[in-house]
């Protein structure tokens, strides 16, 4: 049976914020379990992301959260969509309150990780979601 | 670090020479002789949210709530980064994370009714935005007909905070000119506005307190250096102008100790180094905002005494201003209750608990002298070694600063993944979320953003535009004149006929061989003369 082919994951911030130090943490712990990084850092728009991740043949999405400014991930959303790439796997990450949670969840976000996460289950999430999509 | 301490661990102290009495040589006891009791610390809580009429709100409110002493406004991403309120990208966070103060109307309106006097005014912002909020300031105190030599406060920041999570988008030479000429012409001008160059978000990105006071010193040194050799200005006339923004965390006596270390390394830099000849260079203004990074997401109404030990520590260290962070920071900008919180506390402290009627109550405990010295002797390596490799630019050019943070950032986190790192509540003490306390969330709604951009975008049109062309093509023509020629009487001249921060920024960026906008998305709308 061939090789599994290595996960790969972009981690991004989104919009105007500047804030990366959890971009830069979980862009670690990813690397440290393994998962191959495409680290985008700041002011990815989400058209910029949508291409990375056409260019870049990614297994996921991980965006990480300052700002309150959720319609930037709903574009996300959308334009993945658009692509025909809506099977793509979205996380976020970062300060977002509960109720935003389950509302980005019904936009087709994947999974949401609090602040203070640990590795184990940011890695986990995402191993396991997109395993579960590759089976697909 | 031991369980007990003892006269022994302070053998070696000196006094008159280590230590002196509050108000005197080295200030480690403080500046003031009568402490809090010459002056109260300003009592003030971070603003900036939606519009300008809402943090004008915003403000009187506080106000009620017992701000007193000055006001602090932050501006959002757009305005911090230069673009308009109704550009393409800007247009989708204007008012999100701050106040939209994209232009001189924006801060007419965010200062209806509010005195310009009689309290320090600070708006915090990026570096190259320096000189448009100087700008600004000037024009509306002219137009108020307010004497500009008695408005104080700081609306200049350091061009550093780009390598601290506060990135703007702009080149580092942008940034560093246009920060040089507004701090320059304030100084030149004796316009007793400062410039913050802070700690706070170095240490807030994750850098710890030795790192912090190291990395805090080099800046103020490099600052400081260009100023009297490439500026030409006298030290003594400088060392007004930095204001710095000390992050205090939970870990009660070492932040104590923090300040103070800060206080006797900078009288020793001003005089030692910089060859002070006036008593007051020798002090520092060092305001406080505690630990927005320690605020839980997990059992919120933890926050509150974190909040509660953090400002108490630097109230017992002599800070000249607290903001607080609020107990939902982890979850959105402060709702009322938890900027009531965060306000209530200071005042508790200031009027319940007495912590504030003794100079420096610490002062003499062989635990934080001690420790005041360790932190002090362990910074003086890493500056050191910053300043043998050329200083701050210099280090920030070689990485040395970078990987230094980013290496510390994953140490944290092994810590707390380890739990060598307790922070209770999120690796220590547990609960289902269910269980946990709701707190009140303060939304900004994309409508809001869409909202504000539209207003300027009609706005922008009702303007004397010609006017606005001439000034910005004198502002063109000067950019040009060469690096050693201030900008700042042109900006003030283009801020005055209701020029924005893109219009004016973009000029400027023309003129030094960039596009007009950071994005490359728009063109100048109006017509420069190359």
């Amino acid at each position: 049976m061939a090789a599994e082919k290595r996960i790969k994951v972009i981690i991004s911030m989104i919009g105007l914020d500047g804030h990366i130090t959890g971009g830069q943490v979980v862009a670690q712990i990813l690397r440290d379990a393994g998962i191959e990084v495409v680290y985008l850092g700041t002011y990815q728009t989400p058209g910029m992301i949508v291409e990375a991740a056409v260019q870049e043949d990614v297994d996921a999405i991980g965006v990480s959260l300052h700002a309150s400014n959720y319609s930037l991930i709903e574009e996300l959303l959308a334009l993945l969509k658009e692509r025909g790439m809506g099977d793509i796997p979205v996380f976020c990450g970062g300060t977002i309150p509960q109720h935003q949670i389950q509302q980005l969840k019904d936009k087709g976000v994947a999974e949401v990780f609090l602040p203070r996460s640990t590795a184990e289950s940011i890695v986990t999430g995402i191993v396991s979601t997109v395993k579960g999509t590759r089976a697909d | 670090m031991k369980a007990a301490y003892t006269p022994d661990d302070v053998a070696n102290l000196d006094y008159g020479k280590d230590l002196g009495d509050p108000g005197s040589y080295p200030y480690t006891r403080g500046y003031y002789p009568d402490g809090y009791h010459s002056r109260m610390w300003t009592q003030r809580m971070t603003s900036g949210l939606v519009s300008s009429r809402e943090t004008n709100k915003a403000l009187h409110q506080y106000r009620e709530m017992g701000q007193r002493g000055g006001l602090c406004v932050i501006c959002d991403r757009p305005s911090a980064m230069l673009i308009d309120s109704d550009h393409p990208v800007g247009r989708k966070e204007a008012g999100v994370l701050g106040w939209p103060g994209s232009s001189l109307l924006e801060f007419e309106e965010l200062m209806d009714k509010i005195p310009m006097t009689g309290q320090s005014l600070t708006l915090l912002g990026s570096s190259a935005g320096s000189a448009i909020r100087l700008a600004c300031v000037v024009v509306l105190a002219e137009k108020r007909g307010v004497d500009l030599q008695k408005v104080h406060g700081s609306v200049m920041e350091y061009p550093y905070a780009n390598f601290f999570g506060q990135d703007d988008n702009q080149p580092f030479d942008f940034n560093m000119k246009l920060f040089l000429d507004a701090t320059e012409y304030a100084i030149r001008h004796k316009i007793h506005m400062r410039a913050g160059i802070l700690s706070q978000h170095f240490q807030e990105s994750g850098g710890n307190n030795v790192q912090a006071l190291a990395v805090e010193m080099a800046m103020l040194k490099q600052i400081c250096s260009l100023l009297v050799n490439e500026r030409g200005l006298d030290f003594d006339d400088v060392a007004p102008l930095p204001y710095e923004l000390v992050s205090v965390g939970t870990r009660f006596f070492e932040e104590i100790a923090k300040i103070r270390a800060l206080r006797r390394m900078w009288a020793k830099l001003a005089k030692e180094t910089f060859g002070a000849k006036k008593e007051k260079s020798c002090h520092l203004l060092i305001a406080v905002h505690t630990s927005g990074r320690t605020m839980t997401y997990q059992q919120p109404l933890n926050n509150i005494v974190r909040t509660t030990i953090q400002s108490l520590a630097g109230v017992m260290a002599g800070c000249s201003a607290l903001d607080n962070a609020c107990l939902d920071n982890a979850y959105a900008e402060p709702s009322p209750l938890a900027a009531r919180m965060s306000l209530n506390t200071q005042h508790i402290i200031a009027d319940e608990s007495g912590v504030a009627d003794v100079a420096d109550p610490l002062g003499g405990s062989y635990y934080v002298e001690s420790l005041t010295n360790k932190l002090e002797e362990d910074a003086y390596e890493i500056w050191n070694h910053i300043e043998d490799m050329g200083g701050m630019n210099a280090a920030l050019e070689k990485g040395f600063i970078q990987d230094m943070l980013r290496e510390e950032i994953l140490k944290r986190q092994r810590e707390v993944e380890t739990g060598e790192r307790v922070i209770v509540g999120v690796n220590k003490l547990v609960i289902p979320q269910e269980e946990d306390f709701a707190i009140p969330i303060q939304e900004v709604t994309t409508g809001d953003s869409e909202g504000v951009a539209r207003q300027m975008e009609a706005w922008k049109k009702t303007r004397n535009l010609a006017l606005i062309e001439d000034k910005l093509n004198q502002l063109y023509s000067d950019c040009r004149k060469g690096d050693r020629y201030n900008l700042m009487p042109s900006i003030i001249e283009a801020v005055r006929a209701y020029a924005t921060v893109g219009e004016i920024a973009g000029v400027v960026r023309l003129a030094r061989g960039y596009s007009y906008d950071p994005f490359n998305m728009i063109a100048c709308p109006f017509t420069i003369q190359v």
